[in-house]
């Protein structure tokens, strides 16, 4: 009996062993997929302008410094006030897409009301319309009305993210016990405080993981932003890679565009590791016991 | 039914306005309504609209005097390039503001802005109005046959007779009626490697190369010739379809819309199957990497077509002093004159600034210091013939990379044979259309009829008032 | 099940405060653009160069025009929709398959991945990348005379280049490749965060009373997970019928070859990029909007089925709060 007990245990300790191995392998061969384009990138920003069109290398160059020098110095773009214009409308935007998705979502989750159902098939059937042709639209409104050249035609539709409210939605439904909030309620809370300071506390993964896709989509965000935002001063981190790239002839220079796109990976990248621990914490400090 | 989208746009606007706060717009005209030309008057509702489009210019007739005119002037461009020269060789006027609004042209976005802003130029504010904008020759036609264009004659740009025949045709419309300049020239000449030239033709100056390859005839029998001794005549399918498309007979559609392939674009198709099949070229596309690489050293293409800003700043691989072979290339006029490039400066309508328009415009045609100051310190090739020729006719001049060749005498020559003629407001995407249908022949995909029926149904897509073969 | 909870009746009138705002933003920013594309897809409206063609009223003929088989008898939009939804499944099962097995693999205790930051991170960064400058590079990797061809050749597996790009199979595959690439990491996000949520005392009672992890996985974290799954799904879905970028930039907007990778959206923008052709780009719009409409419904109650049913088996985890 004893002699089995320890035979399992050891024969499962090989099993976790193989398993642990299978998932390492795994997940550094998928590390490598992901960082290959990466490794290109960063290659691709040592190279100069003519060492780019002669194609794919896979050692670095030596012109990092000299691409990230006339990156910066470029006379027809800022990217230090580029990155802080995307960081203000990608900062505002994603505090407002997930604040107010959260909201809506609890609204539809916490609360009986007549329109409920009609509400929540409503947003539902508006996540699947295509935004392509009313992207279109929009700026047409926002040229017949001098819109252009204002962050907030950027940010204020935010607000109505279906998508972000439907994930907010099946969350709360999977871990937002109603019992908290009904013991809240006893304690004489009122319904925003009790949204702001016990629901959000609770959902804080779902809301760290939106607020970084939305933070994402609104930086690498062109279209719109660049039929919209037409001043230089205002102009956001994609406009400025693209008007790099169609730079006339003599000023074209691909070292710096890839140069570039590796500076707006960056801040993204440190809003991500900042944010992306929240989704740990959620599990530590979140577990609220009814 | 336009009434009816008309009431629902009207109840948006309000809404948006109640929501943004914004300074409310002054007319509620319908989005289909084109823009009238010279609506100096703000107040024009949707109804004068058309009264307005009827009297294109007159009111900018007579030219009011600087003093009374718009304190900023607005110029839109997708680069910087032409800011550059603006900023260095022209003197603005004392109290007027110039402001430049750079849209960069990846997915459409310049023309996009661009036209939003015109079809809304009697709406914005005199500050906000468009004065100036850039344009290719690509879709030049696009905005020279509209409303949304001027007279830059009427407005004191009278003298053409130093620019180039084909700028001030590509800046006219369909009445001849010329709507800008274009500050430079964009001749494009054979570009050959010498020491393929020598191996080939028995021969690598300019001269004697030209006598051998200026005829499509000629050029084609050298391409077998070439090919037997193991080098490519040219590095893409779509190399010569320039000087073919820039000589055309005939526009892409005729009188009833139907589609028409002219002479040129037959005989560009007939070459280009023969070179394919034959294998005298590669099928890849001008920009791609499996052509440029053509360019090092190694290389194995004796011809490609280009003007000066492509040999100067697109012909990396082959200025690289280690894996290129600078010094080894020259130029010569081809089997066709034809141009490549260049930038327009086009007058919008509504414009509040006709006299400074004016002044910008005749400074970069007609002012030979700041035309001489193009060529000598910009490497631009002047859209003025005097300067041009007095740099041609330099005989202390020679570029490196062709060998110590003069390639502006070479220039000066080819740009007066350009035409700009027979071309349509299509003509963007119908060379691109074709030319991307029948790449997926040349590399095998489908078969010559399918390539071709694809063609259509792009154009089918693009232009629907096109008629194509069924 | 959400009939079960018992909630604050006496509180509609929040439920009303609480959504307004989105109401209100949906309807001055979004809800006119998008009637317009709906209201436009009954009309002839485009430009030709600056010149405004209609709107004039044609009823259902843009509807028609779609459906329309040409000569060779195929009917064009569903051709395309065909394409989208081959690339689009190439790309998207092993996308939410992958991300499941990860999001299991950072949450075990007794896996206990060392270096979890740093693979989350990784796997995250492709979606960092603007689409466009992603397919640049791939562009570039798989070019006649890019590195894969390189390796390909002085491999000897071909004597000569392969074009990945004239081959249907070798397109299709290059962008479903790039979409799992850019979104598997993304969804792993999602997966593990709804896993986090879930209350980590049914994981230890599920392994007191002895259950092993196959059956930990399918009585307590799949049934738990189940909205964000849907969720996952529907979305994958949604993004994926509406998959433009990454095909529009790897093919510079043809869908080589033969259209057999052109997508519905990139069919749309076809009409919409240099003609301004709000009529037909609009009851593009609509057949897309009908079509994820039906599918993401299906989707819905068929995995809430199933969802519901599970719940049912498992112990009621509330009451056990």
């Amino acid at each position: 009996m004893n002699k089995s007990l320890s035979y399992d245990s050891h024969k499962a300790r090989i099993q976790l062993a193989v398993l642990r191995a299978v998932v390492y392998l795994i997940l550094i061969f998928l590390t490598f997929l992901c960082l290959f384009s990466f490794y290109m990138l960063i290659i691709n920003s040592t190279r100069s302008n003519g060492e780019l069109q002669g194609g794919f290398a896979l050692l670095p160059s030596t012109h990092f410094i000299e691409n990230l020098k006339n990156a910066w110095t470029d006379s027809s773009i800022n990217i230090p006030k580029g990155l802080l214009n995307s960081f203000i409308v990608a900062g505002i935007t994603s505090v407002l897409t997930t604040y107010f998705s959260a909201l809506t979502a609890y609204g539809i989750h916490a609360y009986d009301f007549r329109l409920k159902k009609a509400a929540f098939g409503f947003i539902m059937a508006i996540m699947v319309i295509p935004s392509q042709v009313s992207a279109v639209g929009f700026v047409q409104i926002c040229y017949k009305f001098n819109l252009t050249n204002h962050y907030w035609p950027l940010i204020l539709p935010g607000i109505a993210a279906p998508v972000v409210f439907f994930y907010m939605k099946q969350y709360m439904e999977s871990v937002l016990p109603m019992s908290i909030v009904e013991a809240a309620r006893v304690d004489g809370c009122n319904e925003f405080r009790i949204f702001n300071s016990i629901v959000l506390p609770m959902i804080r993964p779902a809301i760290a993981v939106q607020m970084i896709f939305s933070f994402v989509q609104s930086w690498n965000n062109y279209f719109l932003p660049s039929l919209l935002l037409t001043k230089a001063e205002m102009k956001t981190v994609p406009i400025m890679i693209a008007q790099l790239r169609s730079a006339d002839y003599s000023k074209f220079d691909m070292g710096k565009v890839y140069m570039f796109i590796l500076l707006a990976i960056l801040p993204v990248l440190v809003v991500y590791v900042i944010l992306s621990k929240n989704i740990i914490k959620g599990v530590t400090s979140g577990g609220v016991k009814g | 039914m336009k009434k009816a989208l008309a009431t629902i746009l009207a109840a948006s606007m309000v809404l948006s306005l109640a929501a943004c706060g914004s300074k409310p717009a002054e007319t509620t005209a319908a989005p289909a309504a084109t823009t009238a030309a010279a609506a100096e008057t703000t107040a024009a509702a949707a109804e004068t609209t058309a009264a307005a489009a009827e009297t294109p210019a007159a009111t900018e007739a007579a030219a009011p005097a600087a003093a009374d005119e718009g304190k900023v002037f607005n110029i839109y461009a997708w680069n910087e390039e032409f800011k550059g020269f603006f900023e260095k060789y022209y003197q603005v006027p004392e109290g007027v503001t110039v402001n430049w609004i750079i849209v960069p042209s990846a997915e459409g976005a310049y023309q996009d802005a661009l036209d939003e802003a015109l079809l809304n130029q009697e709406n914005a504010s005199d500050d906000e109005k468009v004065d100036m904008f850039l344009a290719e020759a690509d879709y030049i036609l696009k905005y020279t046959n509209s409303e949304v264009t001027q007279d830059v004659k009427a407005l004191g740009v009278t003298d053409f007779s130093n620019a180039y025949d084909y700028t001030v045709q590509a800046a006219s419309d369909a009445n001849g009626v010329v709507k800008g300049v274009s500050f430079q020239c964009c001749p494009s000449a054979l570009i050959y490697r010498r020491s393929i030239a020598e191996d080939v033709l028995g021969t690598s100056e300019p001269d004697e190369v030209q006598g051998l390859l200026d005829s499509w005839d000629k050029f084609n029998a050298v391409a077998a010739d070439a090919k037997a001794k193991g080098y490519y005549m040219t590095a893409s399918f779509a190399e010569t379809y320039r000087p073919f498309s820039n000589n055309v007979t005939s526009p892409w559609v005729d009188k009833d819309n139907n589609l028409q392939f002219d002479d040129q674009i037959n005989a560009w198709m007939d070459q280009t199957d023969e070179f394919v099949k034959n294998g005298y070229t590669l099928t890849s596309g001008i920009w791609d990497d499996e052509t440029t690489a053509q360019m090092f050293k190694e290389g194995k293409t004796m011809c490609f077509f280009g003007p000066a800003w492509y040999f100067n700043f697109s012909m990396g691989n082959a200025q690289d002093p280690e894996k290129g072979c600078p010094g080894d290339w020259a130029i010569c006029q081809g089997p066709a004159a034809h141009f490549w490039g260049g930038t327009w400066l086009l007058a919008a309508s509504g414009s509040d600034n006709p006299t400074m328009l004016a002044d910008v415009m005749n400074t970069f045609i007609n002012d030979e210091d700041v035309c001489s100051k193009l060529v000598s310190e910009e490497a631009q090739f002047s859209n003025n013939k005097k300067v041009n020729e007095k740099f041609g006719s330099d005989e202390s001049y020679g570029n490196d990379f062709l060998g110590g060749q003069n390639d502006t005498a070479v220039f000066v020559e080819l740009a007066q044979h350009i035409k700009f003629e027979n071309q349509t407001i299509y003509d963007q995407l119908l060379n691109e259309g074709l030319q991307n249908a029948l790449q997926e022949y040349y590399r095998g995909s489908v078969d010559k009829d399918k390539a071709i029926e694809n063609f259509y149904l792009y154009i089918n897509e693009k232009y629907p008032t096109i008629n194509t073969p069924q | 099940m959400k009939e079960k909870k018992r909630k604050g009746i006496n509180y509609a009138k929040w439920g009303y405060i609480f959504i307004a705002p989105f109401f209100l933003a949906y309807f001055l920013f979004t809800f006119f653009p998008q009637a317009l594309t709906i209201y436009n897809s009954f009309f002839e409206n485009y430009r030709e160069g600056l010149q405004q063609i209609g709107p004039k009223f044609v009823g259902l003929q843009n509807y028609v025009d779609l459906f329309t088989p040409d000569k060779n008898g195929t009917v064009l939009i569903l051709k395309y929709a065909l394409n989208t939804v081959i690339i689009w499944l190439a790309g998207a099962i092993p996308q939410v398959v992958v991300a499941l097995l990860l999001a299991l693999f950072f949450t075990s205790y007794r896996l206990n991945i060392k270096g979890q930051q740093f693979f989350k991170t990784v796997i995250y960064m492709p979606n960092l990348i603007m689409a466009s400058a992603f397919s640049m590079l791939f562009f570039t990797l798989f070019s006649n005379v890019g590195p894969v061809n390189q390796i390909i050749t002085a491999a000897g597996w071909s004597d000569k280049p392969i074009d990945f790009f004239a081959y249907t199979i070798t397109v299709r595959s290059l962008i479903a490749l790039m979409n799992f690439l850019m979104w598997f990491g993304n969804t792993t996000i999602l997966l593990m965060a709804g896993i986090m949520g879930i209350d980590q005392t049914l994981f230890e009672a599920a392994n007191i009373d002895g259950a092993n992890s196959v059956q930990v996985f399918t009585k307590v974290t799949l049934p738990l997970l189940m909205p964000i799954l849907v969720y996952t799904v529907i979305t994958a879905m949604i993004g994926g019928l509406q998959m433009f970028d990454v095909p529009q930039v790897l093919t510079k907007g043809l869908g080589t070859p033969d259209r057999t990778s052109t997508t519905l959206i990139m069919y749309l923008n076809n009409y919409l990029g240099g003609s301004k052709n709000y009529g037909m780009a609009g009851a593009i719009s609509v057949i897309i909007f009908i079509i994820t409409g039906i599918l993401s419904l299906i989707v819905f109650r068929s995995l809430n089925r199933t969802y519901q049913e599970k719940e049912k088996r498992t112990p009621k985890r509330r009451r056990h709060d």
